[in-house]
C-alpha cells in the first residue's frame, strides 16, 4: 500500500466535503451517470428472473468461496495442461515483481492493458514505466485518465467524473484534436494512437472477470473490443487474477456473464466477451505465444479468513452498488482513497488492507440499503458495514466523544425517570440550549438549522389528555 | 384493539404533536391507546455506531417495558425497525452467547416482539385492514419520503401513499422519491457534507407540492434542517400529522 | 518465489475454508429457452447493435457475399478472410491482411440465442476477427443454440486456444455519456443466415 494511501483514506470526510464544494461538476457528472447505470440495471434485471438469478450467483460464488482450495488447484492443473504458466503473488511487491520479470524474460518494451482494477490495486504502471516499458491503457475511459495521470473513479466508468468539455480540452491539449469535437471524433483520435500500441506492443496486461476451474479458462467481459485486442495481438499475454475470481464449472459461467452484464449496464452480455485457455496452439491461430496467469492474494485470504467479510469476496466487480448508492454519487470514487470505493470499497477495504488502514470507510454510509438490494451476488452490504462498525468500537478507532455519548445514550435510556428528566430539560433549552449540551450537534448545524424541539414533549402531553 | 405506542426518542421531543396526532387517529380508527411511562430509546443511535453492548441494554429495557403490550405501534419507521429487524439479531449474540437457553429465551422474545411491533402506517394498512379515510385532503399536493429503513428493510413501499391517498391527497411522484435522504443518524454529523448534498438532491428534484409527507421524524428534521439553512421554504409534515389533518378535515 | 507463495497462500486458503461449513453448489441456473432459437437470436442480437443478413438461396453463397460486400458503406475493395472460411463461402475480392481490409469474413462455430453471441474459436485467426471495420460472420446451418450455457457445454469438449463471443459492435460510452461504436474492434458485426 503506497504510503499516502492510508492519509487519503482517514481523511474520507474532509475530502469528500472538498469535492463537493470546489468541484460541483464532479457531483453533477456522477450523479448523472450512475443514475443511469442504475436505471439500466432495473431494467435488466426486470427482464428476467432476478431474484432467482442472484439467488443462484450467491450459491455459486459461496460454494466456491468454502471450497476455495481445491478449485484454486484445479485451476492451475488446468491452466498449466493448456500451456499457461500459473504464477503466485502473496501480495501487492510480489505481483508486480512476477509481471515484471515476465516483461524481462520477454524482451518486452511496449504494454497494451485492459481495464483491471487488480492492476490498479497493485499499482502496476508505475513499476512498468519506471523500468523504461511504454504502458497504454485501452480502455477509453482508463485512456483519458492515464493521461490525466488520475485513478479510476468507478469500477466500470473509470471517466464518468469528467465531463464533455473536459475530454475535449484534454484531446485538444494531448492528442492536438480539433477542439469542441463531438465523442466520436474524440473516440476515433484515441482509436488512432491506440490502434498502432496495440499492433506494436509486446505484451498485453488485464485482469480476469473469472477463472473457471474445471476447464483453466480466464474470462473477460467489455464492449469496446480493445481486452480481445490485447489478449490477441501481442506475443505474450499476461492475466492479474485476484484468487476470489474462481468459478467451479464451465456451465456455470453463461449464467455470470450474462448476470454481470445486467447488473453492470442492463446489457444481455457484454459486447466482447474472451475466453482464454492459453496459448496459441494451432498453426492458424495468430494469438499469443505464452499465457501467463498471476494469481494474487494481497489480503484476501485475510477477507477469506474473516467470520463477516468473507462474503465480500463474492464481489463481481459490476459496480451496481456504486450506482445505487446516494454517498458514491456526491462525490464518485476519489473521496474514498482506495481503488475499491462505494459501498462495496467500504466493506472490503477493511478485509484488504486491515480496518484500522481503512477507517472511517465503515461509517461513510446512511445504511439505506439500496446497495445490498442491487447486488448480483446479495452481499449484506449494509450489515457488513454494521460488523466493522462493531469491531472499530471495540478497538477504540472511533472518536472518545462518540463513544462517550453513545454510552451516556444507554445509561440514561434505561433509567426512565432520568431520560424523563432530561427530556424535559431539553425541551427547556430550546434548540440552541440543546446543541450546546449535545456537542455534535455543532457539526450538524454547519449545513443545516438546529432542529426545534417540541415545546412540551410527548410524554406531557399525554399526561395531560390528548383531545 | 388495544395498542401500546412506543413514541420514540425523536417523536418524544421532537414530533411531540405528530404523535399526539398518531393517537388521535389511532383512537379515530377504534384502537384503545396506552403509553408505558418506561419507555425510552430503542437504541438504533448505538447500534448503528457498531455500539452493540449499549443497544443491547437498551434493546433489552425497551423488551421487558413492551413485554405484556398487544400491539406495539411506533411513528417512525426507522425505530420499527429496529425493533421488527434488529433486535432479534442484537440479542441473538451478546456476552453470555455461551449460555445457549438464554439466548434462545432472548432470540425467541424478541421474535415474538417482533411479531406484534409495527410502524405506523403498517399498522394501519396491515393490521387494521384501514385505507380510506374520507377525503378531508382533497386538493392537496403532497409528495412522500419514505425512510430506508422502512422501504427497504420492512418493505413498506406503497403504504404511506395509500394512506395519504385514501384521504384525499395527489401524491405527486418525485425522481428522488426513493433515494436516501442523507440522515442516517451518526453519518449526518460524521460525514456532514455528503449527508447535506444527499439532502440538495432531495430537495432540488422536489416536484411542486403543499407538503413533503415522511413516517420518519429523522429525515424530516434533517431534510428541513437543510430546506431552513437554505431559505427553501418547504413544509414538511409528519405522516400521522397529515392523516389526522385529512380525518379531522383540517387540512390547513 | 512464486512456488513459496503458492504454498503459502493455498495453507491461508485451506485455514479459512476449514473454519467454514462448506455451501453446496447450487446446481444449473434455469433460464428459459425459446422454440424457434434462430428468431430469438435475430432479436437479441440486433437489438444490441449486431445486423443480420439472409443469404440468397438462389445463388452459390461466395458469389452473394461478393455483391454483399461490395454494396457496403464504405465499398469493401480488400477483404481478410479466415482460414477456416470453406472455399465455397469465400467472398471472390481481393484478400488483404486485416489491419488494411475493409471487412473481416469468419465462420462462427455457433451462436447463442439468449445472449445473442456469434462464438468465434481462435483457430479462425484473431485479426480477422477484431481489425477491420467490419465484421461479417458465417452462422453454420443448425449451429445456433437456444442458450449461451447450451453452447458452452458442448464446447467445452473442443475448446481452443481463446474463444469470443461477439454480441454486436464495439462501443463505449466513457465520453460524455454517449454512445458511439467501432472504438476499438468492429463497428459493424453482420451474422450472415443461409
Amino acid at each position: 500500500m503506497p504510503a499516502d494511501m492510508h492519509t487519503r483514506i482517514r481523511d474520507y470526510a474532509s475530502r469528500s466535503g472538498e469535492i463537493i464544494r470546489e468541484d460541483p461538476g464532479v457531483r453533477e457528472a456522477v450523479t448523472g451517470a450512475t443514475i443511469a447505470f442504475d436505471q439500466k440495471r432495473l431494467q435488466g434485471y426486470s427482464e428476467v428472473d432476478a431474484d432467482g438469478w442472484r439467488r443462484w450467483a450467491e450459491g455459486v460464488k459461496s460454494h466456491t468461496l468454502t471450497h476455495l482450495d481445491r478449485y484454486l488447484a484445479g485451476a492451475e492443473t488446468q491452466l498449466e495442461a493448456n500451456g499457461a504458466e500459473v504464477h503466485w503473488a502473496a501480495d501487492a511487491a510480489e505481483a508486480r515483481e512476477i509481471v515484471m520479470s515476465l516483461a524481462a524474460r520477454h524482451s518486452v518494451k511496449s504494454v497494451v492493458k485492459g481495464k483491471s482494477m487488480v492492476t490498479e490495486e497493485i499499482d502496476l504502471n508505475p513499476a512498468l514505466e519506471a523500468a523504461g516499458i511504454e504502458v497504454y491503457e485501452t480502455d477509453l475511459g482508463e485512456y483519458i485518465l492515464q493521461l490525466l495521470d488520475e485513478p479510476p473513479s468507478h469500477i466500470l466508468g473509470p471517466a464518468i467524473h469528467k465531463s464533455l468539455q473536459q475530454v475535449q480540452e484534454l484531446f485538444t491539449d494531448r492528442l492536438g484534436s480539433e477542439p469542441g469535437g463531438d465523442p466520436d471524433t474524440l473516440a476515433r483520435a484515441a482509436r488512432r494512437v491506440l490502434r498502432d500500441a496495440f499492433i506494436q506492443s509486446d505484451m498485453g496486461i488485464t485482469g480476469g472477470n473469472f477463472l473457471v476451474a474445471e476447464t483453466g479458462t480466464v474470462a473477460l467481459i467489455e464492449n469496446e473490443g480493445n481486452i480481445r485486442l490485447t489478449t490477441s495481438l501481442p506475443r505474450v499475454h499476461v492475466a492479474v487474477v485476484g484468487i476470489e475470481k474462481l468459478l467451479p464449472r464451465m456451465a456455470d459461467l453463461s449464467g455470470f456473464l450474462q448476470l454481470t452484464a445486467r447488473a453492470a449496464t442492463g446489457q444481455p452480455i457484454g459486447c466482447f466477451v474472451s475466453l482464454i485457455q492459453g496459448p496459441a496452439a494451432h498453426p492458424d491461430d495468430d494469438g499469443p505465444e505464452a499465457v501467463h496467469v498471476v494469481l494474487v492474494d494481497n489480503g484476501r485470504t485475510d477477507v477469506l479468513a474473516h467470520e463477516h467479510a468473507w462474503e465480500a469476496l463474492r464481489c463481481l466487480r459490476c459496480g451496481a452498488c456504486l450506482n445505487a448508492c446516494p454517498v458514491y454519487r456526491q462525490t464518485g470514487g476519489h473521496a474514498y482513497g482506495y481503488v475499491y470505493s462505494g459501498p462495496i470499497g467500504s466493506v472490503l477495504d477493511p478485509g484488504l488492507l486491515g480496518l484500522h488502514e481503512a477507517m472511517p470507510l465503515p461509517f461513510a454510509s446512511s445504511l439505506c440499503g439500496a446497495c445490498e438490494d442491487a447486488c448480483p451476488v446479495r452481499i449484506p452490504i449494509p450489515e457488513m458495514l454494521l460488523e466493522w462498525r462493531r469491531e472499530a468500537q471495540e478497538e477504540g478507532l472511533t472518536p472518545w466523544k462518540e463513544r462517550a455519548a453513545l454510552k451516556g445514550l444507554a445509561s440514561v435510556a434505561t433509567r426512565p425517570g432520568l431520560y424523563r428528566l432530561a427530556g424535559k430539560i431539553g425541551s427547556r433549552l430550546g434548540a440552541t440550549g440543546v446543541a450546546r449540551a449535545l456537542p455534535m450537534l455543532g457539526e450538524w448545524a454547519a449545513d443545516r438549522a438546529l432542529p426545534q424541539p417540541s415545546r412540551r414533549t410527548f410524554r406531557e402531553l399525554w399526561r395531560e389528555g390528548i383531545e | 384493539m388495544r395498542v401500546a405506542l412506543f413514541v420514540t426518542c425523536l417523536a418524544d421531543h421532537y414530533f411531540a404533536e405528530a404523535a399526539a396526532d398518531a393517537v388521535r387517529l389511532l383512537r379515530h380508527l377504534g384502537c384503545e391507546v396506552l403509553f408505558p411511562a418506561d419507555q425510552t430509546c430503542c437504541g438504533q443511535p448505538a447500534y448503528n455506531a457498531g455500539r452493540t453492548r449499549e443497544a443491547a441494554r437498551m434493546a433489552k429495557h425497551t423488551m421487558e417495558v413492551f413485554a405484556d403490550s398487544d400491539a406495539v405501534v411506533l411513528p417512525s419507521g426507522s425505530c420499527a425497525t429496529m425493533v421488527k429487524k434488529f433486535y432479534p439479531r442484537l440479542v441473538a449474540g451478546g456476552a453470555d452467547a455461551a449460555a445457549p437457553a438464554a439466548v434462545a429465551d432472548r432470540t425467541s422474545a424478541a421474535a415474538e416482539l417482533a411479531d406484534r411491533t409495527f410502524d405506523l402506517a403498517e399498522f394501519i394498512v396491515h393490521r387494521l385492514g384501514v385505507t380510506e379515510l374520507g377525503n378531508g385532503l382533497a386538493g392537496r399536493r403532497v409528495a412522500v419520503h419514505q425512510g430506508c429503513h422502512a422501504l427497504r428493510e420492512l418493505r413498506l413501499e406503497t403504504e404511506p401513499a395509500v394512506l395519504l391517498e385514501g384521504a384525499g391527497a395527489e401524491v405527486v411522484p418525485w425522481e428522488a422519491q426513493e433515494e436516501c435522504c442523507g440522515f442516517g443518524g451518526l453519518f449526518s454529523v460524521k460525514m456532514t457534507a455528503v449527508s447535506a448534498a444527499m439532502a440538495d438532491r432531495k430537495l432540488d428534484t422536489l416536484p411542486e407540492v403543499d407538503w413533503v409527507v415522511s413516517g420518519d421524524g429523522g429525515c424530516v428534521l434533517h431534510l428541513d434542517g437543510r430546506n431552513r439553512a437554505r431559505g427553501t421554504g418547504i413544509e414538511f409534515v409528519h405522516l400521522a400529522t397529515a392523516l389526522w389533518r385529512g380525518v379531522a378535515g383540517d387540512a390547513r | 518465489m512464486s512456488a513459496a507463495s503458492r504454498e503459502r497462500i493455498m495453507a491461508r486458503v485451506a485455514r479459512a475454508t476449514a473454519s467454514r461449513a462448506g455451501v453446496p453448489h447450487p446446481g444449473a441456473l434455469a433460464t428459459p429457452a425459446a422454440d424457434d432459437a434462430v428468431d430469438a437470436f435475430v432479436k437479441r442480437f440486433t437489438s444490441s447493435g449486431g445486423e443480420v443478413a439472409k443469404a440468397d438461396p438462389g445463388r452459390p453463397p461466395g458469389e452473394w457475399l461478393t455483391g454483399f460486400l461490395r454494396k457496403l458503406e464504405p465499398q469493401v475493395t480488400g477483404v481478410a478472410v479466415a482460414p477456416d472460411v470453406p472455399p465455397e463461402l469465400r467472398p471472390g475480392l481481393p484478400e488483404v491482411a486485416a489491419a488494411q481490409a475493409g471487412a473481416g469474413v469468419s465462420l462462427a462455430w455457433g451462436a447463442a440465442a439468449d445472449t445473442g453471441s456469434l462464438i468465434l474459436p481462435s483457430t479462425g485467426t484473431r485479426a480477422v476477427q477484431l481489425l477491420p471495420p467490419a465484421h461479417v460472420v458465417w452462422v453454420p446451418d443448425g449451429r445456433v443454440f437456444a442458450r449461451l450455457e447450451d453452447a458452452l457445454r458442448e464446447l467445452e469438449a473442443e475448446l481452443p486456444a481463446a474463444v469470443g463471443l461477439h454480441s454486436g459492435p464495439s462501443k463505449s460510452a466513457d465520453i460524455g455519456r454517449t454512445v458511439v461504436t467501432g472504438v476499438h474492434g468492429p463497428g459493424r458485426c453482420i451474422a450472415v443466415l443461409s
